[in-house]
This record gives structure tokens, sequence and C-alpha cells, in this order.
């Protein structure tokens, strides 16, 4: 109510984005010179990507984490010529097929940080209490099912370590829970009931959804 | 008060002549006459003040035949209200009186409300779909200031609501302590920085013409509200012998159009961008806004992007892109604001968790125009003309009454090499539209089968319902994540009316309420997605419907929270590193749980639930269609995902 486009509008143009999305032409491979990180690095920084993804690729407010690239580089490239979300497109004048590559090696370069998910296992149970008493379900549904507020996590399509990673740094609008109130014990708890939740129906199984 | 020396008598006056045993001699202010002599037709019944029969000669006289309230039901009769919504109130007991005896109770006919709040609110619903106001009265001080929340509502949301208060502004002529507290010496001060226009007329001939004049001033774009007040002597005392009162003939004013060079300049624009996109939200006023849009868009073929504050385009018109518009807008060279009242947030956007970090939403370059009749009336006070927002041509007028004009100028400049462009354009906006509407399926699965049920399943369920009929959602859906929008087939004007406006709650149920009112005699099926929290705000209006037999269904999105205040004081604790567990505390309404349907019932009004499961809500849903059907409010309660 009061302060409603927080939550409402800017969580729906969060959602709106992503590079499996992209319906773009392919890009036509790049045929580029072998590429080189180190270049990479600098392009990406003079180029301003580093603005909104941050030094290490790592998201920043303005734009999700990138490093390590979980896409391949024409991907890459089609995306950043048209991008389907809040990113602006960079044209080839702007920044170059081997610029792009060499910003991909660099983004390759980057180790994922250091994570303690290996080592953890969850208790779907006490992951279920916990996902209520702290407000994911606020955000996410009950279940973890989604809504206009929080994308669907449950069942979450990405790791245990994605996971800790973004709910202690979020890029956009979810807050972040540190170390201080959640326990990377919690969180892995949290994970494994996520992962209990069966996934959802294709729509096409349910009659009421095609009327 | 500044007493009418023209047409009202001085009741001094009329007290001592009556004391001296002859009415008759009441001396008629001769200033009557000069008020408008090209207007001789006086309205109504003859004035008249007579001793009362069965007096005995000497007696004080304290009878009146004619009070200036029958004059003021002249006047609004002269306005064709359909409804007076109003809480009754002393400081308007003349005006009540006479209007549901001398007036006959119809045209207007009396709705009792429980809260002012709830008069303005249904006048705010109502006026959505029937597209004009219906009448108010609200009772002095105290009444205005419950009235004053729903007034802000439709203020934000250029609704025209019509508002007559009552009032005591002669100190000498107060009775007692109560006319006091009920007085001030500027009633309408308190809402002037919401409403577009009031007044306080000092004499009947001044009412009538101020009653005609607000009348047209809250009627033409921007519609706002508009507040009139009665003043207690003016109702009360009898009508002069003679006074030469009439009331002046309302000529609409026609709505604001564009300057033709402009909107030829917009439609070249349009006409040239590869990817023009309109972006709307208070445009279609009237059935002919919404017609008039789709054939902006099919001409351009051009995709829209809905903010919903009305319903200005079909939802499943394959250049309805509302659910892509992120993309769309991203994409755009062209941008076309049309009644857009956020432009600013529609190119750009507000991330970051501790300062807000803005980023355009559009590529640089893009030309941005906007055709809104907000750039012709706004206050200071108030801040909801929302940021600045740096366009390339801006139109002060009108919306729709502006796009006839604008078809025809972008026809003219469509040569037929863009024509085969615009044709190849809509083929793929098509094929787009139909991969949006597929996701938002897909989404609409995720928890299909929950419980609490989920905002998708709910939505599906009623739409199964409802999907035959002539249905109306009365609602605004952004609390359900916006479901209804996003799969039911929204064509019809009356389909949907937005939302609060000014986003202040309470508005949910008594705007439905009175949506209901207006749809009840086009026969319609008026459907209201009831949040728990705006329900409780003044749920008396749920009596309302049931005494006045307004048909209404009612499906409560019961998440037992102030919801969107839930999230946020999560997001405090989160960011302060404490007690995340504890944000619970005073947003949700849970200890004890609320039965809705016990409070709907206690009402009257016909009500089951809670219904947790997703599998009882199809019958549950036909059971209350029925009774709707049968011309009465059903409600039904169900427990629901928080969005
Ligand atoms: C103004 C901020 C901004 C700048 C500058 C920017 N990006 Fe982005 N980028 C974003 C945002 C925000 C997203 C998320 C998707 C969206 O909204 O477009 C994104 C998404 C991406 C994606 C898709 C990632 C995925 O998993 O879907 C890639 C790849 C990408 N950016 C690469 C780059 C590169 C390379 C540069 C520099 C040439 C760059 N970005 C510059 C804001 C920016
Ligand atoms: C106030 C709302 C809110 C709360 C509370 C919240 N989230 Fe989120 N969450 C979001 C939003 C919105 C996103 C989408 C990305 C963004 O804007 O940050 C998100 C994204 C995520 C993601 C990343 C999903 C992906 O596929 O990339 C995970 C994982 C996640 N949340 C887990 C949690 C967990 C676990 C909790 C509770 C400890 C929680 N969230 C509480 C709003 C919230």
């Amino acid at each position: 109510m009061r302060n409603l486009t927080v939550l409402a509008s800017a969580f729906a143009l969060v959602l709106a984005c992503p590079l499996v999305n992209a319906q773009t032409p392919a890009a036509k491979s790049a045929d580029t010179a072998a590429a080189s990180a180190a270049n990479g690095k600098r392009a990406f920084t003079s180029v301003g990507c580093v603005a909104c993804h941050g030094a290490q690729g790592q998201g920043t407010a303005m734009g999700i984490q990138i490093a390590p690239p979980p896409f391949e580089l024409p991907a890459l490239i089609t995306y950043v010529r048209q991008p389907t979300g809040k990113m602006p497109p960079f044209a080839p004048g702007a920044v170059s097929d081997q610029q792009l590559a060499d910003i991909y090696a660099f983004l390759k370069s980057v180790a994922p940080p250091p994570s303690a998910s290996e080592t953890l296992t969850g208790n779907a149970d006490n992951g279920k209490k916990l996902f209520a008493a702290y407000g994911c379900y606020e955000c996410h549904g009950r279940q973890g099912a989604g809504a206009s507020t929080g994308p669907r996590i449950g069942p979450p399509a990405i790791t245990l370590a994605a996971v800790l990673r973004y709910v202690r740094a979020p890029t956009g609008q979810m807050p972040p829970y540190t170390t201080k109130v959640v326990s990377d014990q919690d969180l892995a708890d949290i994970y494994t009931y996520l992962k209990s939740l069966p996934p959802p129906p294709p729509a096409s199984s349910i009659p009421l959804l095609n009327q | 008060m500044r007493k009418s020396k023209k047409d009202s008598v001085n009741r001094r006056d009329f007290l001592r002549a009556a004391a001296a045993g002859t009415a008759a001699l009441v001396v008629h202010p001769a200033v009557a006459k000069a008020a408008s002599p090209e207007q001789p037709r006086a309205t109504g019944a003859p004035p008249l003040l007579k001793a009362q029969p069965d007096a005995p000669a000497g007696a004080e006289v304290v009878t009146v035949d004619r009070p200036g309230s029958d004059f003021m039901v002249d006047v609004l009769k002269t306005l064709n209200f359909e409804y007076l919504c109003a809480n009754p109130g002393n400081s308007f007991r003349s005006l009540h009186e006479s209007l549901i005896n001398y007036g006959g109770n119809r045209t207007p006919e009396f709705i009792t409300c429980c809260h002012e709040e709830s008069s303005v609110a249904m006048g705010h619903g109502y006026a959505k779909i029937e597209g004009k106001p219906l009448l108010v009265c609200v009772h002095g001080t105290v009444g205005l200031q419950h009235a004053s929340m729903a007034i802000y509502d439709a203020f934000c949301d250029r609704v025209p609501v019509y508002i007559v208060l009552g009032n005591f502004g002669d100190a000498a002529e107060r009775f007692g302590q109560v006319d006091w507290t009920h007085s001030a010496q500027d009633p309408a001060a308190m809402i002037r920085d919401y409403v577009k226009w009031d007044d306080r007329p000092v004499s009947l001939q001044g009412f009538s013409e101020s009653a005609v004049r607000a009348y047209k001033i809250a009627t033409t774009p921007p519609m706002m509200p508009v507040a009139l007040v009665a003043d207690h002597e003016l109702q009360e005392y009898a009508i002069s012998d003679g006074a030469n009162l009439s009331v002046p003939k309302l000529t609409m004013t026609s709505p604001p159009v564009g300057d033709s060079g402009a909107v030829a300049e917009i439609a070249r624009l349009l006409v040239a961008a590869e990817n023009p996109v309109l972006v709307t939200d208070r445009v279609a006023r009237t059935p002919a806004g919404l017609a008039g849009l789709i054939e902006l868009a099919e001409t351009l073929q051009a995709p829209v992007v809905d903010r919903n504050g009305r319903m200005n385009f079909p939802t499943r018109h394959p250049l309805n892109h509302t659910e892509r518009g992120g993309a769309a807008i991203a994409n755009a060279d062209v941008i076309a604001g049309l009644e857009l009242t956020d432009f600013w947030s529609t190119v750009n956007s507000v991330g970051g968790q501790l300062n807000p970090v803005v980023r355009p939403s559009t590529k640089p370059g893009t030309k941005l125009v906007s055709i809104t009749a907000n750039e012709l009336y706004m206050k200071s006070n108030y801040q909801d003309f929302q940021r600045y927002a740096a366009v390339d041509i801006a139109i002060a007028a009108d919306a729709e009454a502006t796009l006839p004009s604008l078809i025809e100028a972008v026809k003219r400049q469509i040569t037929d090499d863009r024509k085969r462009t615009f044709q190849d354009r809509g083929a793929k906006l098509a094929t787009a539209h139909q991969q949006a509407m597929q996701a938002q399926r897909e989404t609409a699965a995720s928890g299909w089968d929950a419980t609490p049920i989920s905002t998708a399943r709910m939505s599906s369920e009623i739409w199964a319902q409802i999907k035959d009929e002539d249905w109306s959602l009365v609602s605004n859906c952004q609390f359900v994540s916006r479901w209804p929008l996003r799969l039911w087939d929204f064509n019809k004007h009356y389909h949907y009316i937005g939302g609060e406006g000014g986003y202040g709650v309470g508005y949910g149920l008594p705007a439905a309420v009175g949506a209901a009112l207006a749809n009840r005699k086009h026969g319609r099926l008026t459907v209201n997605i009831q949040n728990d929290g705006d329900l409780m705000f003044a749920p008396g209006v749920l009596w309302t419907a049931a005494h006045h037999r307004i048909p209404l269904l009612i499906v409560m999105h019961n998440n037992r929270a102030y919801h969107q205040e839930l999230m946020q004081v999560q997001m405090m604790a989160d960011r302060h590193n404490r007690g995340i567990t504890n944000a619970s505390i005073g947003s949700v309404l849970v200890d004890p749980p609320i039965d809705y349907s016990k409070l709907a019932q206690g009402m009257g009004v016909h009500a089951e639930g809670p219904i947790s499961d997703p599998d009882d809500l199809a019958p549950a849903i036909r059971r209350a269609i029925a009774i709707v059907k049968g011309g009465d409010p059903a409600l039904i309660d169900v427990l629901t995902q928080p969005r």
C-alpha cells in the first residue's frame, strides 16, 4: 500500500529479463582472434560493463551477476547486441565482437567464491519451518511457488552454492540475509526443503489454464 | 454566515414579522429582481411562507412550508444524479429530508452508508462504470474528515465525485455544542488540496449556479472530485416569497483536444518509428476510448503496454504486450504515453537497496511523446503528479478525445511502404504476444494445488465460472499478482476499472459496491476480489450492499495480513540484521483469525468459507453466483497465498 511500487513494479521488472528468454537471432559466432582475459578485464571496465555488473562481474544493484558465466560466448554477444530487459544495447561500434570474446574469457577466469556448500547436508522438515519463520514465504509464496513479489524457488533451479551466494548479497530487490541472522546450515535446510517440492505441472495439463 | 440579502429570508426578520401576527408583512428584498433578468424561470413550486394553519394568532410560527433545501433539491435534480450515498448527519438534515420527501427519494435515491469513506469510495467506483458522478452528502467537519481519504483516492484516480457538505456557517445560528464542533469557518479547506474545485455559496441562487458549475468542472477532463457547502441556514429557512430563483442550464464542456500541429508531429514520429510503443494508463474514459486505442494500435501495428488504470485495451489482443512490457520499452524508438500517470517510471527504473539507484529503461535517443489532461491541472501540495518526465512532445489534452484526430493524422502519413513494414511488425508482435501469454500460463501452474490457494488458481477458478456471463471485475488486480489481467479475456470497457488511484487502503470493498450499483441496471455480474486488510477498514458497506440489494460477488483474497507492510518490515529486519522472525508483529491478522463469512452473514450477506482446498472453490463460486444472479451480494472467504 503505502510503498507499493518498491515491491510491486520494481519486482516485476527484475523477473522480466534473463538470457534464457532472449529470442534474438543467434549472433554470428565471432571470427575472433584468440581471446585474452587480461584484455577482457580492461574492456569490461573501459566499455562500461563494470558500472552495472561490478568489477568481478559479481553483480550490483544495476546489473546481475554474470561471472563465472553460465552461458556460451554466442549467447553473450546476442544478449549484449540486443538485450531484452533493463540492460542497454551495445552496438559493434561501442564494443567489438573481439572485445566481447575477451570479456567472456575474463568472466570465465573469475573463480567462483569459496563455499561451504559441498560439506552441508540439510534437513527438509527444519527447512520448511525456517522458510516460514524467516519470512521467505512472504515474497516467494508458502511453498516457494513464486508471485509478483519474488520468483519461484521451489524446487530451486540453482545450486545450494548459488543460493548461499544470492541470499547473502542479492543484486535486485530481495533483502540480504547475512550470516549474522541466517547460518549456512539454516540455508542448507531451506534448500533441502525447497528441493523436496514437486516441480510445477505443465500448463497444458491443466484445463483451467487453457480456457 | 453572511446572510443572503437576495433570496433567503432573514430569520430574525421572519420571527419578528411572525410575532407581529402577519407573516404577509415579511419584506421581500427588492434586489431579488436584479438577479438575472434573462432567466426569469423560477424552478419548482412557487415559494411560499405561511403561518402554520392551526397556530393561535400571535404564536411563533415554527413550521416551514418551503425550506431552501427544497430548492437545493430542484437544483440537484437538474444534474440527474441516480443515487445519493450518505451517512446521515444533522448539518444536512434539511437537505436529507427534502431529498426523500420533496424529492421523492428518486434521482437521487438515498443509499445508506455506514461511513463517509464508504460513501465517497462508492461514488468513485460508480463513476468509473457509469461515466458520471453520483451525489455524496457528508456531515460537516466530522463527516468530511471521514471522507477525506476516499476523496484523495478519487482525486489521484481522476474520477469525479460530487460532494455536498453541511455546515453551520453563522455562529449566531448554532444551537449548541455539537453544532459548534461540526462547523468550520472554511469547511472545504482541509480537502482543497485534492479536489478540483469547491465553493461555499451564501445564497440559494449562488448555490444553484455553483452546483451547476461544480458538476461541469468535475466532469471535464481531468476529472476530479468537487465539494459544495450547503449552509445550514440556506437549507433550513424558508425561501422568501417572490425570490427569483433559477437553475442555470448545464452545458457539458467538451474535453480538451490536442493542438493539430503537435498531433501531426506525434503521428509523424509514430509512423516513421521502427519500434513504436503505446503506453496507456487512464485513456479509456468511455467505450470510445477503448475502440479508439484499438484502431490506433492496429493502424500502426504498434504494441500497447497497459498500466491498467482503466480498461484501455483487450488483454488477448495480439498487440497487447503488457506482459512483456519491459522488453517492448527497452526496444522502443518512440514511446507514446497516453494518459500515463507516471511517464518517468515507464522510462526509468529505480533499483538498489539502501539508496535508490536509477537507470534508464530505454535505449539512448528514444523519443518520448505524451498526451495527457493531467498537464492541465496540478496542485502543489500532494505529490501524486510523479517525477518530472523529460519528454520530447507534450500535449496537454484528453487522450481519448484526441485519439480520433491522431488516428486521422497517422492514416494520412502512412505510405504503402510503411504499411508493408507494419504488417511484418504486426506478425512478429503477434508471435511475441502468444509467447508472453503462454509464459503466464506456465507461471500460473506453479503451486496449482497448493494450500493456501494460489492467487493464480483462485483467479482461474473464478474465470471458469464467469467467462460466459456478462461480467465486470471491479477490484485492483495488483495484490493478486495481477492474475486476472494475465489470464482472463478482458475486452469491454466495464471489464476492468483500475485501482485506488492513491493506494489508500479501504477503497476496495466500497468502490466495488459502488461499481456494482452502477452495473445493476445493466444486468452485469460484478466481481470483486477483496483483500482482507482492506475490508477491515470499513466493513459496514457489506450491510449497504445487502440492504439496497446490490448484486456483487465478493471473493476474499484472505492472506491474513497487511502483506505489503509485512514484506517491508521483513526487509527492514533483514537490512538491520536482527529479529528476522519478528516481522509479523503489527502486520498480520491472525490471532484470532477473522471469520469473514460470519462477519458478512451478520450484515445479511450470503457467505461461505474459509475455503483452503482449491478443489472446493468451483462449487462455492457457483453457489455464490446463483445468489448474485438473484439480485443479492455474496461473499466467499478464500485462504490464499500472500500474493
Ligand atoms: C546500465 C547497466 C548495464 C550495463 C552498462 C551492462 N549491463 Fe549487462 N545486464 C544488465 C542487467 C540489468 C542485466 C539483467 C538483464 C536485463 O535486465 O537486461 C544484464 C544482463 C546481462 C547479460 C545476461 C546475463 C544472463 O545470465 O541472463 C549479459 C551476458 C550481460 N549483461 C553482459 C554485459 C556486458 C558484456 C556489458 C558491457 C558490454 C554489460 N552487460 C553492460 C545491466 C547492464
Ligand atoms: C521481501 C521479499 C523477499 C524475501 C523476504 C525473500 N526474498 Fe528471495 N527474492 C526476492 C526477489 C524479488 C528475488 C528476485 C531477485 C531480486 O530482485 O533480488 C529473490 C530471489 C531469490 C533467489 C534467487 C533465485 C534465482 O533463481 O536466481 C533465492 C535463492 C532466494 N530469493 C531465496 C530466498 C530465501 C531463502 C529467503 C528467506 C531466507 C528469501 N529469498 C526471502 C524477494 C524476497
